[in-house]
């Protein structure tokens, strides 16, 4: 589904990814591990078309998506989930839904995705007149994903779901992803809490100061201490 | 009695000039320098609408409101969006201060030099008010400043439209994320200030005379009303205009005539050391609202 071929991104003069490649297959949940500055929101961040990569290639559904632009994207399906949720502070929880379908002009599909996301998620129901300044950080991060399922996204790809929650709080997003994942969206995500994120991958990937230095199954690399230790801290 | 309603009527005008600042500032973070150049062809152009081409006035306002539309449009076009990222670089200051110089010496050739008798709303109609002679005109710039005010804050908290204007005032990024071209916003924003620049031109003319030299002698205090009552909000925008327009009438009676502009920008000067916020920011009007985080 989606495809990233040596890739190379920089700032400025400065590279930051060096000749990445990598894939992700409809359905599959990937992970991509790396410690903080391995480049991981970078990569993100120019899949979605924030930023332009300096070579290489990206493509979704077999067609090439490197030059577009964030809304022509978030219109073929992909939408990104910010890392730190990057909500909308001084708006109301349901305007912050409601700027996520900002592209749907079709009024019946917005009610009924703002229903269905309301049966999900019942605190943002319970919310909805709240600015979303107001939020608990789990009830952010909740907010940041309905707001990106109301375009109904093929590849849903998030930035360090977990970054700033509870432990118990974690296991909620987590567990969420996957019943998005098996509702038949494919997720992407970036992650620095290894052992969550890896339990629910299908496969993922470890990424060191811009380069892919593994891959493999999830269980493979939750289980293998060496590669816990050498890449991830402790898991 | 008429001391008050000029204050208010003048006050009215500098808010709508503020509020058409404030537009552009919300969704970009810059001060449209050029701001009192488009304001000045609001009225320029106008004038020539109504003296030469004989048209009536809403016409002429219509056609006044579209050229300046285009105009600000091109503003946009050639000295901010080629710049790329505001946040990174201040070359905007220049190209729009640029842009305003070229705008003012166009319309010097274009409309000479020459002061021009603007014509008054209802050709200058008094009706008495408790025992006051009032102009219609007066009255007709503060409806028509509040009625642009109500709709422009209607429009911005209740629609999708406004929903984005909030939200790529907030966080660009994330708003492009959501699908929401930036730059579109943008640009739309910068047409409505040139709208609302072009009736406020119109508006104030008849009390300043119309000529190239607006620019300095009323757009100047556009930046003034919309630094005194805070940026990029009506509240403040309005809050303001009525203040400066109250500043000047107490100042006219008590120095000399030449001195009301100094004194209105010292009176700036002083509200942006005390409050940098504009006086809105003062405590007074923020009890118990949000501190929402800023992340």
């Amino acid at each position: 589904m989606l495809q990233v071929e040596n890739l190379t991104i920089g700032y400025g003069k400065t590279e930051v990814v060096h000749n990445i490649s990598f894939h992700v297959q409809k359905g599959e949940i990937i992970t991509i591990l790396g410690a903080n500055g391995a480049g991981k929101s970078t990569i993100l961040n120019t899949i979605v078309g924030l930023h332009q990569a300096k070579d290489g290639s990206i493509r979704f559904q077999g067609k090439e998506i490197s030059k577009a632009r964030p809304d022509q994207l978030v219109k073929q399906g992909i939408r990104l989930v910010p890392e730190g949720r990057q909500i909308f502070p001084q708006h109301t929880v349901l305007e912050n839904i409601l700027l996520g379908a900002y592209i749907e002009k079709n009024a019946n599909k917005i009610d009924s995705r703002l229903q269905s996301i309301f049966e999900r998620f019942p605190r943002l129901e319970e919310r909805k007149n709240q600015m979303g300044g107001t939020l608990s950080g789990g009830e952010q991060q909740m907010l940041a994903i309905a707001r990106a399922l109301m375009t109904d996204p093929t590849l849903l790809i998030l930035d360090e779901p977990s970054l700033g929650l509870a432990p118990i709080i974690v296991g909620e997003v987590f567990d969420l992803l996957k019943q998005i994942s098996s509702s038949g969206v494919t997720v992407l995500l970036v992650e620095q809490m290894a052992n969550s994120a890896l339990k629910i991958s299908d496969r993922a990937y470890v990424l060191e100061t811009g380069r892919i230095v593994l891959e493999g199954k999830g269980e493979e690399i939750r289980n293998n201490s060496d590669i816990a230790k050498a890449y991830l801290g402790s898991i | 009695m008429q001391e008050i309603v000029t204050a208010l009527a003048n006050g009215s005008i500098y808010a709508l000039m503020a509020l058409a600042i404030g537009i552009i500032y919300s969704t970009t973070q810059i001060i449209n320098f050029a701001h009192g150049s488009v304001i000045m062809i609001g009225a320029m152009s106008s004038y020539w609408l109504l003296s030469f081409a004989q048209m009536n006035f809403i016409t002429a306002m219509l056609l006044a409101v579209l050229i300046n539309i285009v105009l600000s449009i091109v503003i946009y076009k050639v000295s901010v969006e080629k710049l790329g990222d505001l946040t990174n670089n201040s070359r905007w200051i220049v190209t729009l201060f640029g842009a305003g110089i070229i705008i003012d010496n166009t319309a010097r050739i274009l409309f000479g030099t020459e002061p021009k008798a603007y014509p008054y709303l209802f050709d200058g109609k008094v009706i008495p008010i408790f025992g006051s002679k009032i102009m219609v005109h007066e009255i007709m710039m503060i409806l028509v400043a509040v009625v642009i005010g109500i709709v422009y804050q209607i429009v911005i908290q209740k629609t999708n439209f406004g929903r984005a204007v909030r939200a790529v005032s907030f966080r660009p990024d994330t708003s492009r994320l959501m699908g929401i071209r930036s730059n579109h916003i943008v640009l739309i924003c910068f047409a409505i200030s040139g709208a609302v620049a072009a009736i406020s031109g119109a508006l104030i003319a008849p009390i300043t005379f119309a000529s190239y030299t607006m620019t300095y002698s009323i757009g100047i205090k556009a930046f003034a009303a919309a630094l005194i009552g805070g940026l990029g909000n009506t509240k403040g925008a309005f809050i303001g205009g009525i203040s400066l327009g109250l500043i000047e009438e107490i100042a006219n009676m008590v120095v000399p005539g030449g001195l009301k502009d100094a004194i209105s920008f010292l009176i700036m000067i002083i509200v942006i050391i005390v409050l940098p916020g504009g006086i809105l920011s003062a405590k007074l009007f923020n009890k118990g609202e949000l501190n929402a985080e800023k992340v």
